[in-house]
């Protein structure tokens, strides 16, 4: 008996041998609509109980992203090996105008069968075309070469892992064996992007250019399951302040400048408000402070000097999966910012509790 | 010291802070497009801290009422929608300064008040001015920039910049586009000098380069060896509406869209690959093209390259529409072209002997923006033997606007027995393929300038070849309209038979939009 409670946003079951014939039939059935494709966007998790969940964010995400979907849950507990699969079509009105669909193939593969996932992969892909995977989850033993050579995008969400640490290392040595070729972008890393952005602008200003060689505090508040997103876009702070680590303790590290000067960094964790909901960086008379209220789209920015005040908003970071995937997606690039501060990363994650 | 924070996070140019003054504020331009596009980069979180928009005008509005007006726009054409704490954000940095342009008081006083905001700001006093006006005021703005003193580098504030942004039409002939020349580049420098053409703005105008360059199985190919002809075509299903016949019926088809959009387009089509993708690098490569065309500049040579035309009353999307000289503020006896056919020659290695067809016109049966790449035949000595031969050469499509996206044709074997052949269509579509919408090109551009960025705008020295080719043609039409007439055509169809003529006698046809 399947692990769903209900398959009825994976579509129509199918046998895994008449996929391709099904999905023919699926388009012949419907000539009004576009079926259009971008890339194959591979969703594997080992928790069965998210491919129903997987459905809706592949429904939301190809409003923007046309892809070949395919959606793999393992049920590695399962006694019994066998594969149940589905396909389904996510349709969307483009500008108002065409139906334009995504193919999806759903599989919930039961059991432990050497090669199966790779093989589920390799063999439902629509040629010539990227393969973004998405990886939920911790990096398993199925996280291997064989399959990851393959990759041309890693997706994964660090605040997932028990262990950073080791997710880090397998990251790192699957980069080390695809020779850098792969992609790797951290949803976790994502969730700061617009606080890295407002970071870049606020610091455009000559006042706050000036009072940057200053800073003596900074204070992060984020939320205890974004940790790992608090700490990533510290280190990039770090990094590219050419700061260094001169002791961590509980909610505390202490910098040092390159001038030699303390910075003290103060880490707060707050359940109750946005998944970072502040970055503020302040110097004797001087504070520049980007901060977001829970469930608000935007993150407040502002400036404060002698005689000096500046205060705008922005967007702000996506707090679902699905919105983050699509952001990184729109984005594309070599990520290798994310690469540039993972050493800062695993320093502060020594203290960073 | 840099912005450590800047570095490695974005691929482009940095905008820098300052304050954008548009002359014309009142006007369709800056509610329709200029405030949008700047609202629209504050939601993309592009816009950067600290831009003021000064509103220059002659009506005696406030502030209040001038915000009230520009909300009320952008809540309906905005491509983002419109998000009221960001609107707020960007509201709260929008005044309104009243004046004639003439008044040298009023530039006295947007001086002090840029002054001012210099110091609230605490930072460099960057000015990025948008002549958004009617062209009659071009000369008055300029020149009363200069003498209050906003265009000059000022020595007391290092690093900062006067840029301008002038709006079409860039004069209205070669003498014209010289004087205004002549004033901008005695006002700005030209590095600071910014000539807007908004279809080089366009993210399928900026693809041409990407497709060009960064694939390899197309620039082998693009050239006299394998390609046959290029046609660029500019239809618009609209006639004079909206009070536009007054400036239209001055303009013509040839000098409102020929000398600056589409020729823009023809030399990024036709441009050798710069050497980098600096402003200079790319603009030295596309004048070149301009350069080059081969110049139509006898009535004979006119008569037989070019064809102008007017649309009488006809139909279009099942209404009836009235002929040119029959819209509104256009002069019963016009002779304006409201459509222009012609073939360019371009004298370069590359192109020799390939015409590049060009066609605009007002009234055609719908709006399309197109360039198509028509490859040679293959050899005829394998299939042409069969059934109904080889149907066609390859045709690769660039479709700028609407359904923006790239198609390719070429032949397929029809399922059977027998050899039979059918173009068959490869179709990329921007909007299927990417569900995002692309930036309107105006923010493009308006980010561009901030930046410091030029590529995207036209130099001196491209608006007046482009002019120099144009001047030739229109003298001819001017001085032999006897012997030029302007044929007709029913509005709703596709030009006038002259226009079908001019490729039929080289054994072409326009293609079938």
């Amino acid at each position: 008996m399947s692990m769903l409670n209900s398959s009825e946003n994976l579509g129509i079951p199918v046998e895994v041998g008449a996929i391709d014939g099904e999905l023919k039939k699926l388009w012949e059935a419907d000539e009004a609509s576009t079926n259009a494709s971008l890339m194959n966007f591979l969703v594997y998790t080992e928790d069965p109980s998210r491919l129903q969940e997987n459905s809706q964010t592949i429904q939301e995400l190809t409003r923007e992203n046309a892809c070949r979907a395919v959606l793999i849950a393992m049920n590695r507990k399962a006694i019994d090996v066998k594969v149940e699969s589905w396909i389904t079509a996510h349709c969307h009105l483009a500008h108002g105008k065409k139906s334009i669909c995504s193919e999806q193939v759903s599989f919930l593969l039961h059991g432990k069968s050497l090669g199966r996932l790779r093989n589920t992969v390799f063999a439902h892909l629509n040629s010539d075309l990227p393969l973004v995977f998405w990886w939920q989850g911790e990096f398993s033993e199925l996280f291997e070469e064989r399959l990851y050579r393959l990759l041309d995008r890693l997706i994964f969400d660090s605040s997932d892992w028990a262990d950073p640490k080791r997710g880090v290392r397998r990251l790192l040595k699957a980069r080390s064996d695809t020779k850098g070729g792969m992609v790797t972008q951290d949803l976790s890393w994502t969730r700061s992007y617009y606080y890295r952005l407002a970071v870049a602008r606020l610091f455009d200003d000559p006042m706050a250019h000036k009072a940057f060689p200053e800073i003596e505090k900074v204070r992060v508040k984020a939320q205890s399951k974004h940790r790992i997103a608090a700490l990533l876009m510290l280190a990039w702070v770090v990094t590219r302040s050419g700061w260094s680590v001169q002791y961590q303790e509980t909610g505390r590290v202490i910098l040092e400048s390159r001038e030699g000067r303390e910075v003290v960094v103060e880490l707060i964790w707050d359940d109750e408000g946005a998944p970072i909901s502040e970055l503020e960086m302040s110097a004797p008379n001087f504070k520049a402070r980007i901060s977001r209220e829970a469930g608000n789209s935007h993150l407040c920015q502002s400036i404060r000097a002698e005689s000096h005040s500046v205060d705008f908003s922005g967007p702000a970071d996506y707090d679902d999966s699905a919105g983050l995937v699509a952001s990184q997606l729109s984005r594309g690039g070599k990520n290798s910012l994310f690469l540039n501060v993972l050493p800062q990363f695993m320093e502060l994650l020594e203290g960073g509790r | 010291m840099n912005n450590p924070f800047r570095e490695d996070l974005v691929s482009r140019n940095l905008a820098e802070a300052c304050s954008v003054v548009i002359f014309g504020a009142t006007g369709d331009l800056t509610h329709r497009k200029l405030i949008p596009a700047l609202y629209n980069l504050a939601i993309d979180g592009e816009l950067p801290a600290g831009v003021r928009i000064l509103g220059f005008a002659r009506r005696d509005w406030s502030n209040e009422f001038f915000r009230e007006g520009l909300e009320t726009l952008n809540r309906q054409v905005s491509r983002t929608g419109h998000d009221e704490e960001i609107w707020e954000s960007l509201a709260a940095n929008i005044e309104y300064h009243k004046s004639e342009f003439q008044d040298k008081g009023g530039y006295k006083r947007l001086s002090d008040r840029l002054d001012e905001i210099d110091r609230e700001r605490g930072g460099k006093g960057n000015r990025l001015f948008y002549i958004a006006s009617a062209p009659e005021y071009f000369d008055d703005i300029l020149l009363n920039l200069k003498e209050a003193g906003l265009s000059q580098e000022r020595p007391d504030c290092d690093g900062c910049w006067s840029r301008v942004i002038v709006e079409k039409p860039f004069g209205t002939t070669l003498g014209t586009a010289q004087h205004l020349n002549e004033v901008v580049n005695g006002t700005f420098e030209e590095k600071e000098t910014y000539r807007i053409d908004h279809y080089l703005g366009k993210e399928t105008a900026q693809n041409i380069m990407v497709l060009r360059f960064a694939n390899a199985i197309f620039e082998p190919m693009w050239n006299k060896e394998h390609i046959d002809h290029i046609q660029i075509t500019c239809a618009e299903h609209l006639g004079m509406e909206g009070g536009r016949g007054g400036y239209y019926d001055e303009a013509g088809a040839l000098r409102d869209m020929v000398q600056n959009h589409l020729l823009q387009l023809l030399s990024l089509v036709a441009m050798e690959p710069p050497t980098d993708l600096t402003a200079d690098g790319v603009r030295d490569e596309k004048v070149k093209v301009i350069r080059s065309l081969r110049q139509w500049d006898t009535p004979e040579l006119v008569a037989e390259n070019v064809v102008r035309g007017q649309y009488v009353a006809g139909n279009i999307n099942g209404k009836e529409v009235p002929g040119y000289r029959d819209e509104d503020r256009v002069k019963s006896d016009s002779e304006t072209e409201a459509y222009v056919a012609l073939r360019c020659m371009v004298d370069t290695w590359r192109w020799s002997g390939v015409p590049f067809y060009v066609r605009v016109g007002k009234r055609l049966p719908k709006k399309a923006t197109e360039i198509s790449v028509h490859f040679k035949e293959t050899p005829s000595v394998l299939f042409n033997a069969m059934p109904g031969g080889v149907p066609t050469g390859n045709v690769l499509v660039i479709r700028i606007q609407p359904d923006e996206g790239i198609s390719l044709m070429m032949n397929s074997k029809l399922p059977g027995t027998t050899l039979r052949m059918e173009p068959v269509k490869m179709d990329f579509h921007y909007a299927s393929s990417f569900g995002k919408s692309s930036p309107e090109a105006y923010e493009r551009l308006l980010l561009d300038a901030m930046a410091g960025d030029a590529t995207l705008f036209a130099r001196r020295d491209e608006v007046e070849e482009a002019w120099r080719f144009i001047d030739k043609i229109h003298k001819a039409w001017t001085d032999n309209s006897e012997e030029l007439p302007i044929a007709q055509f029913p509005a709703g169809s596709w030009g006038p038979w002259e226009a079908d003529e001019l490729l039929a006698k080289d054994g072409r046809t326009w293609r079938r939009l």
